[in-house]
């Protein structure tokens, strides 16, 4: 059984997160909401 | 042979009915999450004042900020963000990209509602329950073995009530269409593009093990971070100033319905937890038909109205309920459940979690071992100095006058705060709000 702490290093668990597809469709949204934000306002 | 019950049998009884005790319990929050979020309204509908829409929403953010931090420091403490922070510290990012969301959306129904007006314009992002269907079931596994029934249930009853929610909008609708209507579109269909999206990382933070109460604490920096950049970015600072000062009278009631706001969205988070984005954001979109009774019965919005006006509100309000009562009975069964542990196993895997953790807390439970969070000293401080905040800006807050209905007032507040004990209460007892 793995601890329930989590005591990766920052630079491990933020490349889990940058190589988890899932974190880039918000963020493509979140970048495509700005841009329509943008060209509205 | 005469059937003995003994201690395994009563614990694997308890075992198989707690997924259905969840599942209740998620559509109570949801429900629950729709009147808070509802009442939300009522504080700022107080304010008539001519204060930019970009500043009101900031307002309302502070006091969103405020409260994220002292209702956890009050209910679990702080530790158990410290310790969720600890096991989990990659959803920091996943909660601020949330919160990020969130205000982008938030301002751009701003634009959408002065474009092409609220009846055209909620429906519209309303729509951000189709997407969380989607999401829902491409990501995470939701529906997945549902049967068509349920299927049936769940879309049919978020079709229903985008239906009903464009009745009410309708109805209570003030606003004409002004010349720039497809940029309006434009922004409406964003906005529910963009909170749609927000709920991938509310479930990714779920099936991750994460405390909503914990995952709301770091949702609301991004939330403010960028409410506060828009607000820099589109007005500079030394307006905002301004603007935030010839507002003093009006800041408690934003404030105020920031953190009322607050209160439904921890319900909403709970919702999402126990039954999933798909079902959970239809029953928390509810928030419409509870806003529309507070304009109706508190604060006269639809006096002298036609009887048209009428039919639409009562035809809007049944589709809602009809809505509400489909998804809710459509929950879901052992082997969608299954797919659900099959995602949060995955998750598991890829974030190097202790699947014992995140399974126990799927189940609203502590794992063996685990310390029970306290309260500390520093959290009752928290809670001390939003509670002075509040206290300060309502010394200067003016009452408005405005037609105002005390009876109704009453009555919705009890209803409300009623949903609140009996949710509440079962939550403590079934989860202990983990």
């Amino acid at each position: 059984m793995r601890p329930a702490n989590n005591r990766e290093e920052p630079r491990n668990w933020l490349s889990r997160v940058l190589t988890d597809l899932h974190f880039w469709i918000p963020v493509a949204v979140l970048i495509g909401g700005l841009v329509l934000l943008e060209s509205i306002h | 042979m005469q059937s003995v019950v003994t201690p395994t049998n009563e614990a694997s009884a308890r075992d198989l009915s707690r997924p259905r005790k969840l599942q209740a319990l998620g559509i109570l929050s949801g429900f629950t999450a729709g009147a808070w979020l509802g009442a939300a309204e009522a504080p700022t509908k107080l304010v008539s004042v001519g204060v930019s829409p970009i500043v009101i929403s900031l307002i309302m953010v502070t006091g969103v900020f405020l409260a994220r931090w002292s209702v956890p420091a009050l209910i679990l403490g702080t530790s158990s963000v410290r310790a969720d922070l600890r096991r989990a510290p990659h959803l920091i990012i996943w909660a601020l990209l949330a919160g990020c969301l969130w205000a982008v959306a938030n301002t751009m129904t701003i634009f959408a509602i002065r474009d092409i007006g609220l009846s055209i314009a909620f429906p519209l992002w309303n729509s951000n329950s189709l997407l969380g269907i989607l999401w829902g079931f491409i990501f995470f596994n939701e529906l997945r073995q549902a049967g068509w029934r349920r299927w049936t249930g769940v879309l049919g009853g978020a079709l229903v009530m985008c239906v009903g929610a464009a009745f009410l909008a309708i109805a209570s609708s003030t606003q004409a269409p002004a010349a720039h209507s497809m940029r309006g579109v434009w922004a409406a269909l964003g906005a529910g593009i963009l909170w749609g999206t927000m709920y991938i990382p509310y479930r990714k933070a779920y099936l991750s093990g994460m405390s909503p109460l914990s995952f709301v604490t770091f949702f609301t920096f991004g939330e403010l971070g960028m409410m506060t950049a828009l607000a820099i970015g589109y007005l500079g600072l030394l307006p905002l100033w301004h603007e935030l000062k010839s507002a003093q009278d009006v800041l408690f009631w934003l404030m105020l319905g920031g953190f009322i706001w607050v209160i439904g969205d921890l319900f909403q988070q709970y919702a999402a937890k126990y039954v999933g984005i798909s079902r959970g954001i239809p029953l928390s979109n509810t928030n419409q038909f509870w806003g529309l009774l507070w304009g109706v019965f508190v604060f006269g919005e639809l006096r002298g109205s036609a009887a048209s006006t009428y039919m639409q509100v009562i035809g809007g309000s049944l589709l809602m309920m009809l809505g509400v009562g489909a998804i809710a009975l459509s929950s879901a069964a052992s082997k969608e459940q299954a797919q659900w542990q099959e995602a949060a196993r995955r998750e598991s895997r890829r974030y190097n979690l202790a699947e014992d953790f995140v399974e126990a807390r799927m189940q609203g439970k502590q794992v063996a071992g685990e310390v029970r969070p306290s309260r500390t000293v520093w959290d009752w401080m928290l809670v001390a100095v939003a509670t002075g905040v509040f206290v300060f800006f309502a010394t200067m807050a003016r009452a408005p006058r405005m037609s105002f209905h005390g009876g109704p007032a009453v009555l919705l507040i009890t209803a409300t705060l009623v949903l609140l004990l009996v949710c509440g209460t079962t939550l403590w007892q079934t989860t202990r709000f983990n």
